[in-house]
C-alpha cells in the first residue's frame, strides 16, 4: 500500500472537490438542455423591451404595444423598466399585462388582428 | 435590477458602443458577463436591432484590444517589477523555467483560453506579457481565438434568439464543466503517479576480491 504525504492527500482531496464541482455544473448544464423544448417562454425581465418579449414569445409586437397603450411605430427600444416608470406602474403590473396579452393572442383564442395604422403623433406613447 | 440586467438594458438602448466597452473592459480582466452580452447581441441582431457583421467586428476588435492592453501592461510594468524582485530575492531560474514553459505551450494556451476556457483569458494575457512571449505569435493566436469565440457565441444567440437566458445558463455551466475537466486531468495525472508502483532500484554489490 502506497503511503501518501500530507501534500499528496491534499492533491487527492482537491481532485475529489474538482470532480464533485464539475459533476454539479454538468447536471446544471444538462437539465435545461433536456427541457429545452418545454421552456420556450423566458421569464419577462426588466431589461427586455417590448420587441424582445414579442420575439421570445412568438407573438406580433403590436399586440403587446396595444396592451401597454403604446404606439407600435416606431419600435419602442426602451427597457420595460423604463416603460413601467413612465406609466407609473410596477414591473409586476407590466409583466401581468404582457402575459395576459400573450395568453389571449395564442390558441385557443383567435389570432390577433393586424396592426392598426398609427398616426405619427399618436398620444398613447410615453417617450 | 442586477448588473447583468443593467448591461443588457444598456446594450438594447445604445447598441454597439456599449458592447465594445463591456468586452474591452472584460478582456483587460474585469469580471463582466460577456457571454451573456455576446449571445444577447446575436439575438438582437436576429431581431434587426443590430447588424450581425457589425456585432462580430465590434466585439472581436474590443476583445483583441483588451488582450493587447493586458499583455503590454504586464510586459512593460510587470516584467520590470519581477526583474527587480528576482534581483533582490532570487528565483531567476524559476522565471526562466516559466518562460520556457510559456514558449512551449503559450500558443495553445492563448488560443484555447480565448474561446474554450475564457475564464483564463485575462490571466494568460498577463503571464504571456510577464514571460515576454513573442508578440507576433501572441497576436496571431489571439486574433484566431477571439474571432472564433465571438462568432461562436454571437451565432448561437442568433440561432436561438428567443431563448437567450436559457442558452446563457447552459453555456455558463458548460464553461465551468470544461474548466473542471481540465483541472481534474492535471490533478488526476498527479494522483495516478502517487499510486503507480515505483521501479525497484537494484543494488549491485561489487566484490573487491
Amino acid at each position: 500500500m502506497t503511503k501518501l504525504s500530507w501534500r499528496q492527500w491534499g492533491v487527492v482531496l482537491a481532485l475529489l472537490l474538482v470532480v464533485s464541482g464539475t459533476v454539479y455544473f454538468a447536471v446544471r448544464a444538462i437539465r435545461p438542455a433536456i427541457y429545452w423544448h418545454y421552456h420556450q417562454d423566458e421569464p419577462i425581465k426588466e431589461w427586455m423591451n417590448v420587441e424582445y418579449v414579442a420575439h421570445s414569445y412568438h407573438v406580433p409586437p403590436h399586440v403587446l404595444y396595444l396592451a401597454l397603450g403604446l404606439p407600435h411605430k416606431p419600435p419602442d427600444k426602451r427597457p420595460l423598466r423604463d416603460v413601467a416608470a413612465a406609466q407609473n406602474r410596477s414591473m409586476d403590473e407590466v409583466r401581468a399585462i404582457l402575459l395576459d396579452a400573450i395568453v389571449h393572442s395564442r390558441p385557443p383564442y383567435p389570432p390577433p388582428p393586424p396592426p392598426p395604422h398609427d398616426k405619427p403623433d399618436d398620444p398613447g406613447g410615453h417617450r | 435590477m442586477s448588473m447583468a440586467d443593467q448591461l443588457l438594458a444598456a446594450l438594447l438602448l445604445y447598441g454597439l458602443p456599449v458592447l465594445f466597452a463591456i468586452i474591452l473592459i472584460a478582456s483587460i480582466g474585469v469580471p463582466l458577463p460577456v457571454t451573456l452580452m455576446l449571445v444577447a447581441a446575436g439575438s438582437f441582431a436576429k431581431q434587426g436591432e443590430m447588424k450581425v457583421t457589425s456585432v462580430i467586428i465590434a466585439a472581436s476588435s474590443a476583445a483583441i484590444l483588451g488582450d493587447q492592453i493586458g499583455y503590454w501592461l504586464a510586459r512593460w510594468g510587470g516584467r520590470r517589477l519581477i526583474d527587480r524582485i528576482t534581483r533582490r530575492v532570487g528565483g531567476v531560474d524559476k522565471i526562466q523555467k516559466a518562460e520556457k514553459l510559456s514558449n512551449r505551450w503559450g500558443g495553445a494556451g492563448i488560443f484555447f483560453s480565448r474561446w474554450l476556457v475564457t475564464e483564463l483569458g485575462p490571466w494568460l494575457n498577463v503571464t504571456s506579457g510577464l514571460t515576454c512571449y513573442p508578440w507576433r505569435h501572441f497576436i496571431v493566436w489571439d486574433v484566431l481565438g477571439e474571432v472564433l469565440w465571438v462568432m461562436l457565441y454571437v451565432m448561437l444567440g442568433y440561432k436561438f434568439s428567443d431563448r437567450v437566458q436559457y442558452l446563457v445558463e447552459i453555456l455558463g455551466n458548460l464553461a465551468w464543466v470544461i474548466l473542471g475537466v481540465l483541472i481534474a486531468i492535471v490533478l488526476g495525472w498527479h494522483v495516478v503517479k502517487y499510486f503507480r508502483p515505483k521501479p525497484k532500484v537494484e543494488t549491485v554489490s561489487l566484490s573487491t576480491d
